[in-house]
């Protein structure tokens, strides 16, 4: 066995001791060498509050310097940081003081600039400070929002609060089901025509984008003066003529609707839905040959929605179910079914003796329709067509990253009463889910104005793919 | 009035004698100072004594660092668990060790180890009248006997504690990681990120003074120690005592003084 003398022994241990040191140094202060040859910046902070020197400096969490010094300038925390020499800042880049979770250490923030402007070099600045949010201003800021929803909360207890209310809510959730199980079993019926009509809506509003063109070539012909057309505007007669026929157009619908006439009959009669739906069938049919030939129905969205509104003086809820179909950014139309617990009212006319006599009847059974066409312009919607089964338009604002919707809605122009008008303001909870709030009928001279309340719930074109596509459709 | 009289006598004898010994134990310090700079240096008793209170202490301060280290990631775990803070406790092991513990139980062992030991060799040699035969060979024991063994502890304090800090961080980290299952990167993470080269240095030039403090101690003991073979203990024991509450009481005060 080799002996070991005393002085390599001491020789051995003081180098293993030494290489331990070193290993531990290398190993806390490795970030200290690269550091040494960093270049100094320096940036101006209204408040440093909690950062202290060798605290952090970072870009996207990644450790780029250290805090060198915290001085007072001017009222200001002047902050300089070194910055590894790997490290290239453009002379745009913002810091702002953060910290590691709510109660964690204070670090300097770096959001890169521009890359190819000037970097910054030693002794720079960076002039882009962000402010800092301090817990503070934060829990006194949450605290004002507390408050209003305080405030919100309290007058909702007002309205939904106590015995009425909760019997009125638990009426508008019966009713809601109720409708669900009625629009579930209509959806169902209607499937496979819904599905296609949808399909030959959006071939056919390619079609009418197309009449448009033509339609605006045609009105600047006009306006020019030019062709038939245009010189029958131009004239004062003609005018004349036109408001003449327009009167008389009026007195013939007006006969339509009161279920006069031939089409008054028609329209007013069960046997037209019949023969409507058959009509719809070889419609169909004969937008099949379309549909191959416009073979590009993944662009346009659709949109199924379903929205129940509670009117508080009639202590009655109304339901609409609407598919949406979106062919282009700026266009839509609304095909929608409403139930309303009044249901449709028909008048009829009966002569007796000379006396004729109006008849208004509702038919609880039978529900509203709503179609509509719609074009936006930036934040408004126009829109107009079949509002309840009567002509109408509507105005929608949208606000809040559309997430805020503000409506305007008139119909019923019905000579013997005011118009049905409505406003309301809908907006979007949740991502499938928004809540409704307005005014029914507020001109209405029939007792029929109301404020109302409501939710709806709504899908868009994937969700509703789905749910179409677990049912079979036969080619 | 005796009675009084006598307390007074006694609380003011051991006040004297206190002062007395520290004026002594200074005297005999500056002593070594002398006879340290004055060539020639034996570098053969330093390396000797370098080996007694060095390498031979190696074994229990490994020991002492790797348990303790243990023993603290276990009961800081329990701590920082409820606060799902666990892989703090690898910062707090490291940061413990390094300031703390490596200096001050690496110090209190190489008292009870190599502290005694002087207090005893040199109390004997001074019974056996060794020390008297120095003088009259006209070499002066303070360099040949109390100078190796200052210069050795002081050298091998920090060393130690260097094993010591290791050791008790690695010891540390078996506990946490593979026996609590604290993340391991996080754990390495927390250690990096807190303990600074300035908490390692610092814990080694307190265990140098620790060093200075065991030995000189232990020397004075031993080299002034009277009353033959029963001294030689007392002496020891004594030795062992003044350097443990030395140690204590002036690691406060470099704590203070340093952090």
């Amino acid at each position: 066995m080799v002996s070991i003398s005393t002085q390599a022994k001491v020789g051995l241990f003081v180098l293993a001791a030494l290489i331990l040191l070193a290993y531990m140094s290398f190993r806390v202060g490795q970030y200290g060498f690269g550091l040494k040859n960093g270049y100094l910046i320096s940036a101006e902070f209204e408040n440093a509050t909690g950062l202290e020197r060798d605290a952090s400096v970072r870009i996207a969490g990644v450790e780029v310097g250290r805090v060198e010094n915290i001085t007072l300038t001017d009222g200001k925390a002047r902050v300089s940081m070194r910055i590894l020499p790997s490290v290239k800042l453009a002379d745009d880049v913002k810091v702002m003081v953060r910290a590691y979770g709510i109660l964690g250490d204070k670090f300097i923030e770096i959001i890169p600039g521009t890359k190819g402007r000037p970097t910054l070099e030693e002794g720079g600045e960076i002039t882009r400070v962000e402010k800092q949010i301090d817990i503070d201003q934060l829990v006194r800021n949450l605290t004002n929002i507390a408050d209003d929803v305080l405030a919100v909360t309290a007058s909702l207890r007002k309205v939904l609060g106590g015995e009425e209310g909760a019997a009125n809510l638990e009426g508008i959730l019966t009713n809601t089901r109720e409708l669900t199980a009625n629009l579930n079993r209509v959806v169902k019926e209607n499937d496979e025509d819904l599905k296609t009509m949808m399909t030959h809506l959006a071939q056919a509003s390619k079609d009418l984008e197309k009449t448009f063109i033509a339609l605006r070539q045609i009105s600047e012909e006009i306006n020019r003066g030019e062709g038939t057309m245009g010189q029958l505007v131009k004239k004062r007669e003609i005018y004349d003529n036109l408001n003449e026929t327009l009167a008389s157009l009026r007195e013939i619908t007006d006969k339509i609707n009161a279920g006069k006439g031939t089409i008054g009959r028609l329209i007013n009669d069960e046997k037209t839905v019949d023969a409507l739906d058959t009509s719809l069938a070889s419609l169909d049919k004969s937008m099949e040959g379309l549909n191959k030939y416009l073979l590009k129905t993944e662009e346009f969205r659709t949109f199924l929605s379903y929205r129940g509104e509670y009117l508080f003086d009639s202590q009655n809820s109304k339901g609409y179910f609407e598919v949406k179909i979106r062919p282009k950014e700026d266009k839509f139309y609304i095909v929608g079914l409403v139930a309303d617990p009044r249901g449709k009212r028909s008048i009829s006319e009966r002569t007796v003796d000379g006396v004729t006599s109006h008849i208004e009847e509702w038919d609880k059974n039978k529900l509203l329709f709503n179609a509509e066409i719609g074009k936006r312009f930036r934040n408004l919607v126009l829109r107009g067509g079949l509002l309840e089964s009567t002509g109408g338009i509507g105005l929608d604002y949208f606000a809040l990253n559309d997430n805020l919707r503000l409506s305007f809605e008139a119909f019923d122009f019905d000579p013997d009463r005011r118009p049905h008008l409505k406003v309301f303001a809908d907006y979007e909870l949740l991502k499938h889910v928004s809540m409704t709030a307005g005014y029914d009928n507020f001109i209405s001279d029939e007792g029929n104005e109301s404020p109302f309340v409501g939710v709806s719930i709504f899908f868009e074109d994937d969700d509703f793919k789905y749910l179409i596509g677990n049912t079979p459709i036969p080619k | 009035m005796k009675r009084a009289l006598l307390f007074f006598d006694n609380l003011g004898s051991s006040v004297m004698r206190t002062v007395e010994e520290a004026g002594s134990v200074l005297l005999m310090f500056i002593d070594v100072l002398k006879w340290m700079v004055k060539p020639p240096l034996k570098l053969d008793l330093i390396i000797k004594q370098m080996e007694f209170v060095g390498v031979k202490s190696l074994f229990v301060v490994v020991l002492t660092g790797t348990f303790t280290g243990m023993v603290m990631a276990l009961q800081g775990y329990y701590g920082f668990r409820m606060f799902n803070a666990e892989s703090m406790v690898g910062s707090t092991v490291a940061l413990g060790i390094t300031r703390e513990l490596g200096p001050v139980l690496t110090a209190i062992m190489v008292t009870a180890r190599a502290g005694s030991a002087m207090a005893a060799e040199l109390g004997t040699m001074r019974v056996t009248e060794q020390i008297d035969a120095y003088y009259v060979m006209s070499a002066n024991p303070v360099k040949y006997l109390i100078v190796p063994r200052i210069v050795a502890a002081v050298l091998m304090l920090p060393l130690l504690t260097i094993v010591a800090d290791f050791v008790g961080i690695l010891g540390g980290y078996f506990v946490g990681v593979p026996i609590l299952h604290i993340n391991a990167g996080a754990f390495m993470k927390n250690i990096v990120t807190i303990v600074s080269l300035d908490d390692i240095y610092n814990g080694l030039i307190k265990s140098a003074f620790f060093g200075l403090i065991l030995s000189v101690a232990g020397c004075y003991k031993g080299f002034t120690m009277t009353g033959g073979a029963e001294g030689v203990g007392k002496a020891t024991t004594e030795a062992v005592v003044l350097a443990s509450v030395s140690i204590l009481v002036c690691d406060y005060f470099l704590t203070a003084i340093m952090f």
